[in-house]
């Protein structure tokens, strides 16, 4: 019998931890190791930073799902990886500190046979001054949705903006709280539920709405924008991005480091070297990711850590690393398969994996500093590996070391996206975009790097449709109901 | 070398991609978009309107010629109407928003990294966002009103007149009202022409018949008001192709002519005596 081992309960390492568990059956284990007691729909939290959705409507409970696939569950965060074993033992294995089920604090070795690093990230709000609160969590001047509970504590705040809102002018500031943030997407989203929701509120015209992003133009979304073709002319994001920033009266600015947060105030650096302040009444910054902090020892107990991790702490996988400029970044670079190339029988999904470089073109200040969107990996992209690390897995454990491992290159990828804008049945509004490969390659599509044919999109109240109609999709599939693996990632 | 101008309608100008790297052929191309530039008079053209992908162009300034490679407009302010022309568009003028204070960044023929503060010149905003437009796979045209940029599209296809600056058609008209009202009188008159297929009692065929006696003159009627109400409304904008006189005698002839050949038919067919 084998052991698989998943680290992260997430899209990408509950994908793989419950694909892997289906097809190895019970003849071998699965185990997650996952701090948190519940699943969460990501992509739905927007709605419940406006209040349109209940953190119950975006979360469940892990257990019981995992007690009837039969897969071991701990609810805990992996703390160190040895993957060479001990000095009075080979075997790999990990270590872990409880989070929950009565043994908090506690710890454990758990050993595997082969291991998924799907941690995702950390969210690292103390990069930005102020913006953490120095103990890794989010501070006091911003709010967040990047968690289910973050986001209900935006609600909180922006009720009480438009109680506020109802005497006075007031000051939204929605964005990027770093130079080198990724996940635009979900920004892009929250600010313009707000608008729609203080419209809706008849506090709108009491509303200053601004955005201020680390991406060079807007719309870039870090994978330095995309155009969609429609007949015989393209849309590019920009121009479709900016239209709906002209039409729902947002202001913008990009190219934006934040670099200091203060209680109604940000501080930032453009791409010019110039410098500024920008005022809020109320702010959601996404912070930047970085590796969950993951220690790596040998067998003696020496740290390795930068032998199988980057220095920003995510997994290196089967990725070029070189370090070379702009106009030599090629689709080969990415990585196919997601394995460590040190140890093979470690993979990584999701955010976890360690992009070789940027896809947004490289930007920074005269100052250095670097103002660039970090690759997503999250979404769409971050399932299918995980399914396809699964896959690999499946196929080494029931056909040995030498068995085909799968593929899943974000240069050979497309991804679907449908970023709300508004939420509701009748006047809800959503641009639903199909990007191909989502990692351009300059080298098949000279020039703008993806097939026209492949990348289109389409806003309105359809695109709303389909977000909420994927929200339950996606959320009746993580909790294996009858038919789930027949619903794509 | 002089390139050949990208006219509308034409693929090449659907997307462009960024300059990735920066070799003697960045150079070749600004050289050729200048030259190109005054061939032809230009005050702005980029590398997608003579048909090469890439995000670069040039604009005049204080008649120096500036080459921009790869620009962001990072921050835009003071909000202003330009009226534009573009090559791309052949007799095209629109009237379109832009913002007068610009901070940009942008790279030159050579890679390095510039940075500008544009203010005070509006002539120079408004090219610079134009070509931002090309650049970034739009046109000016896709930061005007969208029924205005059908029309302008209706017209370069050959269906009406190219509309003017200052020309606000409605979508709607009132004299539309004239046409659906003549419209389901029509329908009705020519659904009483059936009434022999069926075998009404007497009074129902005189209320029928009746009906189409007053029907008749009130399309006519309606026609009249139709035609008056077009003809104020050519007046009141002036370039509208919707407004267009033919337009409009078409229209009244159509429906007369319907009516008056239904009357005739109901004259025959369902008139009791």
């Amino acid at each position: 019998m084998a052991r698989l081992v998943v680290m992260g309960g997430g899209v990408s390492g509950h994908t793989a931890a419950t694909f892997a568990k289906k097809w190895l059956g019970s003849d071998h284990e699965v185990v997650v190791v996952t701090p948190n007691a519940q699943w969460n729909w990501i992509p739905s939290n927007i709605w419940v930073g406006v209040g349109q959705m209940k953190k119950e409507d975006v979360v469940f409970p892990l257990a019981p799902v995992y007690e009837k696939a039969g897969i071991d569950y701990r609810q805990a965060k992996a703390v160190s990886i040895h993957p060479d074993g001990k000095a009075d033992s080979d075997t790999p294995y990990i270590t872990i500190e409880y989070t929950g089920q009565g043994k908090e604090g506690q710890t454990e070795e758990i050993t595997y046979d082969y291991l998924i690093n799907a941690t995702g990230p950390k969210l690292n709000f103390d990069a930005t001054p102020g913006l953490g609160n120095g103990k890794g969590q989010l501070g006091d001047h911003t709010v967040s949705v990047c968690t289910a509970d973050h986001a209900i504590h935006a609600n909180l705040e922006l009720q009480q903006l438009f109680e506020k809102a109802k005497t006075e002018k007031q000051k939204v500031l929605v964005g990027t709280g770093h130079g080198l943030c990724t996940c635009q997407g979900a920004a892009f989203e929250y600010i313009f539920n707000i608008e729609h929701e203080a419209r809706k509120a008849g506090v709108r015209d009491n509303l200053e709405i601004k955005w201020i992003s680390n991406e060079s133009f807007i719309g870039d979304f870090g994978i330095g924008g995309l155009h969609i073709k429609r007949g015989m002319y393209a849309a590019s994001s920009k121009l479709f991005a900016e239209s709906l920033f002209v039409e729902r009266g947002v202001d913008w600015m990009v190219g934006a480091h934040v670099n200091k947060v203060e209680e109604g105030k940000v501080h930032y650096e453009l791409l010019d070297g110039s410098t500024g302040e920008e005022e809020f009444d109320f702010a959601m910054l996404i912070p930047p990711f970085a590796g969950v902090g993951l220690k790596a020892y040998d067998k003696n107990g020496e740290d390795m850590t930068d032998k199988i991790f980057a220095p920003n702490g995510f997994l290196k996988v089967d990725a070029d690393y070189t370090a070379k400029p702009y106009e030599e970044w090629k689709a080969s670079d990415w990585p196919r398969t997601y394995q460590n190339p040190e140890y093979k029988n470690i993979f990584a999904a999701g955010i976890a994996f360690a992009p070789p470089h940027p896809i947004s073109k490289p930007m920074q200040s005269p100052n250095g500093t670097p103002i660039t969107p970090t690759p997503p990996r999250t979404g769409m992209p971050s399932g299918i590996i995980g399914k396809a690390v699964a896959h690999s897995i499946v196929d080494m454990i029931k056909n040995g070391e030498n068995a085909h491992i799968h593929e899943a290159s974000m240069a050979e990828m497309g991804a679907a996206c449908v970023a709300s804008a508004g939420k509701g049945l009748t006047d809800g509004t959503a641009a639903a975009l199909t990007v191909y490969p989502v990692v351009p390659d300059f080298e098949k599509y000279p020039g703008i790097g993806r097939d026209l044919d492949y990348t289109f999109g389409e806003i309105g109240l359809a695109g709303h449709w389909i977000k909420h109609i994927l929200h339950h999709l996606f959320i009746y599939k993580a909790k294996l109901k009858p038919g789930w693996t027949l619903i794509p990632e | 070398m002089i390139k050949e101008l990208v006219i509308y309608p034409d693929d090449r100008i659907l997307a462009c991609g960024d300059v990735r790297g920066f070799d003697e052929s960045v150079g070749r191309l600004f050289d050729d978009i200048k030259e190109t530039m005054d061939h032809h008079g230009l005050d702005a053209l980029s590398a997608m309107q003579v048909a090469h992908p890439f995000n670069m162009f040039i604009v005049k300034k204080d008649g120096e010629y500036i080459e921009f490679a790869n620009p962001r407009i990072l921050q835009k302010s003071k909000p202003f109407e330009a009226e534009e022309r573009s090559s791309y568009y052949p007799d095209v003028t629109a009237i379109v928003p832009r913002h007068e204070k610009l901070k940009i960044v942008y790279e030159d023929r050579n890679g390095n990294t510039c940075y500008m503060d544009a203010d005070n010149d509006r002539h120079f905003a408004a090219m610079f966002e134009q070509m931002m437009d090309f650049s970034l796979g739009g046109t000016m045209l896709d930061r005007i009103d969208k029924k205005q940029k059908q029309r302008i599209l209706d017209a370069l296809e050959g269906k009406g007149l190219v509309p003017q600056v200052g020309d606000v058609c409605p979508t709607f008209s009132r004299k539309d009202y004239f046409v659906s009202f003549a419209d389901k009188i029509l329908f009705f008159m020519g659904l009483s022409l059936l009434t022999p297929l069926f075998k009404f009692e007497k009074t129902t065929v005189e209320n029928i018949y009746m009906f189409d006696k007053i029907a008749f003159p009130s399309v006519l009627l309606l026609m009249a008001g139709f035609f008056v109400y077009a003809f104020y409304e050519s007046k009141k904008y002036k370039q509208c192709s919707s407004c267009q006189v033919g337009n409009n005698i078409g229209v009244v002839i159509k429906r007369s002519v319907a009516a008056i050949a239904f009357a005739v038919g109901a004259y025959f067919l369902v008139n009791p005596s």
